[in-house]
């Protein structure tokens, strides 16, 4: 079977885990640390520190409220210091911070000829620039509103949260002729199983308990370095 | 009196183009279609000869450097450049063509034997003083100059805030009624003048490119040549600077200007205008600061509006007593002196408007609210850049924000000079060994600690003195960053642009839609700042650009024997 017959394969990876260490909470946290003044600075860290223990409370973890609840803090934030803010957060934390086994397993992706397709909960400010540099096909991140030069503390729909369903992953694949069947997903922790799942071949890299246990359970095979 | 309004002129015609289409030969269409037949700017330079004043200054550089440079079709430019501090006019323009920054690109681009050989053919150096009558040449000196010159093209300028009222007058009106004179003897009897927007004095509105001459902007109907002459008889019967410098603002303030720059730059506006001998073209523009693009991204030159300004806030002055919605009206210098081209072809057309208003806020406004949260970041990565411990780790945290001026601020500058003030006055009197019984004198090393609070009360001389320096800053500012608020009207420039070609509106259109505030002003502007004007705050040396490769300098200086570099007057 071609890849004319059936769409082209892809390699789904999901940026947190597999590429960065560093989350959206850090990116977020270090955007509201470095706002206008120093009671603006500890507010906005107090309002991104409320996402915190969502995102290790069971199914708000995997869903989208964590991810919107983690950008609200930058609310009234000008597009300017955000714009600017993330280029440093990217010189400082992303450029040069890809992990090996990540990047690794993209150069091989590519060469195998698959459309590589990042997929991330953080937003295009910060991810946007990583996607140039590996030279991604496709970059599947959140966007912050922003109104009258300001951010509103909302995320433009859809909202990319901790998971990203099987169900997303099809519409992805009809809507740009991809062959699920015949293409790869990469995941670090538990939340990315349902992506895992909806591809045909699946990958853990460096993952965590949750997601070591599934693979173990569904013989999927596992990277680490 | 005169009322002048921007109407077309007579002897040209407008030309305004409305839709920026083009018909098959580059040239743009009006409204209804037809084509506006003109001369490209290249063919409208092709041959001219201009006398240029200011060409020493900062957008006389860079406008001559990009005219050479883009339009070498020129026939000749005469540049008016007065001897200084043992200087002759001709050293000085030797100096600036092969030093300046400015020509750097023209250097690169040609190599040292033929720039200048460009140099020789096309520019003469006339050893001249404005402030004098036909700026010190005889009738018979000047006719033979202005025989064959088209346009005088008057860049020269004190753009101090406030000088002495006297250098001020000398420099902004007699210097530009003595360029004019020699406009007016001259073969094309075209006249242009570089003033700036802010003439537009205590109006918080849309200025737009007009003027009507003999109203002040406070509405006040005055004779400019009768308030010239009551001006020079005022500042003579004073004795001091000081004193000059009060009477001059009374009388600028009574007619609407808040300082005496924009006093004389439009007193001059106002008599140049009823002047009946010559055509004149009158360029304003609004601040003129790093260049985008050329000669190359962020140079600048001098000490300029936004430099102190963004000194004063990269140190502890966090509080900027700007009005947030006000807008900072910035224009690149080479937005500047492209559009300064445009104007002086318009007039060598004789189709120029009357005025031409060269800013920002009008078709891509920077309020302050930017401009004080983007000079912040700036500043952040400058001392990330290159900053010690203290400015890494405190003052690149501080961001400065926009804050209605209170003098009774607790930690603002004037609370803080009353106390270093204070402190010091403490500290001179205070003798630590009449204070303390001898033994604990001895017990807590008295001389030593007298020494440290010798050394003290010195720094808070220091600071007194620099706190005195931010006072008097912030009061020569506050009327342009909180009092008035502006839009200048840009109009005649957005319209000489649609009738450039695609070609030459690359090299000369009025491109201040196309900033971005954001990348300009952090990556260009306080970086560029940073470089060329920040070190002259701090007393120190900007270098020159290098000279040219010495094998290169001894093929120019054979060459140079045959022939004279230039002629001088």
């Amino acid at each position: 079977m071609t890849d004319t017959e059936t769409g082209r394969s892809a390699a789904f990876f999901r940026v947190e885990g597999t590429l960065l260490e560093r989350g959206p909470l850090a990116a977020a946290a270090w955007l509201a640390s470095n706002a206008q003044g120093v009671g603006e600075r500890i507010a906005r860290l107090g309002n991104v520190a409320l996402a915190a223990p969502l995102s290790f409370a069971g199914e708000l973890r995997t869903g989208a409220t964590s991810t919107r609840v983690t950008w609200m803090g930058l609310r009234g934030m000008s597009e300017d210091r955000l714009v600017l803010l993330a280029e440093e957060y990217v010189e400082k934390y992303v450029t040069g911070e890809v992990l090996e086994i990540g990047a690794e397993l993209l150069k091989k992706a590519r060469k195998q000829g698959r459309r590589i397709v990042l997929v991330s909960d953080n937003i295009d400010l910060i991810v946007g620039p990583l996607a140039e540099e590996l030279e991604a096909d496709d970059l599947i991140c959140n966007r912050l509103e922003i109104r009258s030069e300001k951010a509103t503390g909302r995320l433009e729909d859809p909202v990319i949260g901790g998971n990203v369903s099987g169900q997303w992953a099809r519409a992805f694949a009809q809507e740009n002729g991809i062959d699920l069947g015949a293409s790869w997903a990469y995941g670090a922790s538990g939340a990315d199983s349902l992506l895992l799942s909806a591809i045909g071949q699946p990958c853990a890299v460096n993952p965590d308990r949750q997601l070591r246990r599934l693979a173990r359970d569904h013989e999927w095979p596992v990277v680490e370095k | 009196m005169e009322s002048r309004v921007s109407e077309p002129k007579k002897n040209g015609h407008n030309g305004h183009n409305g839709n920026g289409h083009e018909n098959g030969n580059g040239h743009s269409l009006g409204a209804e279609g037809i084509a506006l037949k003109g001369p490209s700017i290249a063919e409208t330079f092709a041959g001219k000869h201009l006398l240029v004043t200011g060409v020493t200054g900062f957008l006389g550089k860079v406008w001559l450097a990009m005219v050479l440079d883009h339009l070498p079709e020129i026939g000749r430019a005469t540049v008016v450049i007065r001897p200084k501090k043992g200087e002759d006019a001709d050293a000085r323009f030797q100096w600036i063509v092969e030093r300046s920054p400015a020509f750097r690109p023209l250097r690169a681009k040609l190599g040292a034997k033929a720039f200048r050989k460009l140099i020789r053919e096309k520019i003469r150096v006339l050893e001249a003083k404005l402030v004098e009558p036909l700026c010190g040449l005889s009738e018979a000196e000047a006719d033979a100059i202005l025989t064959d010159v088209d346009a005088v093209v008057h860049f020269a300028g004190l753009t101090d805030f406030e000088p002495d009222p006297q250098m001020a007058i000398d420099a902004n009106i007699h210097g530009a009624q003595h360029a004019a004179d020699l406009a007016a003897r001259s073969r094309g009897k075209r006249y242009i003048h570089v003033s700036t927007t802010f003439v537009a004095g205590r109006r918080s509105t849309t200025i737009e490119e007009s003027i009507e001459v003999g109203v002040s902007p406070n509405g006040t109907t005055f004779d400019p040549e009768e308030e010239l002459r009551t001006l020079e008889e005022g500042i003579a019967a004073q004795e001091t600077k000081s004193q000059r410098i009060d009477y001059a603002m009374d009388r600028a303030e009574a007619l609407g200007w808040p300082n005496i720059y924009t006093y004389s730059k439009a007193l001059s506006e106002h008599l140049i205008e009823t002047r009946e001998d010559v055509t004149t073209t009158t360029f304003r523009p609004a601040i003129v600061e790093c260049a985008r693009n050329y000669p190359f991204e962020g140079w600048n030159e001098g000490i300029n509006t936004s430099g102190p300004l963004v000194w004063l806030l990269s140190t502890t002055f966090q509080r900027f007593p700007a009005r947030e919605t006000n807008n900072f009206d910035i224009v690149p210098v080479d937005t500047v002196a492209r559009s300064m081209v445009l104007v002086v072809a318009d007039a060598l057309r004789d189709r120029a408007e009357a005025i031409y208003q060269c800013g920002s806020s009008d078709v891509n406004p920077f309020t302050f609210r930017r401009a004080v949260e983007l000079t912040g970041i700036g500043i952040r990565r400058m001392y990330a850049r290159r900053g010690d411990d203290f400015e890494k780790k405190v003052l690149s945290k501080l961001d400065p924000i926009c804050a209605e001026p209170d003098p009774n601020e607790v930690f603002g500058h004037r609370r803080m000079r009353l106390v270093a003030r204070a402190t010091r006055k403490f500290l001179r009197k205070f003798k630590l060994q009449e204070n303390v019984s001898p033994k604990l004198y001895d017990k807590i090393d008295g001389p030593k600690l007298d020494e440290k609070l010798r050394k003290f009360s010195m720094d808070c001389r220091t600071t007194d003195r620099k706190l005195g320096q931010v006072d008097d800053m912030l009061r020569v500012y506050l009327p342009f960053v909180n009092e008035i608020a502006y839009v200048f009207r840009t109009g005649h420039l957005v319209a000489a642009t649609e009738r450039l070609s695609d070609e030459e509106r690359e090299l000369f259109g009025f491109d201040v839609a196309d900033v971005c505030w954001r990348d300009y002003w952090v990556k260009i502007q306080v970086p560029g700042l940073d470089k060329w004007s920040l070190p002259l705050l701090r007393n120190e040396k900007v270098p020159d650009d290098p000279p040219f490769e010495e094998t290169e300098e001894l093929d120019a200086t054979a060459e140079n024997e045959s022939a004279p570099l230039r002629a001088t007057a």
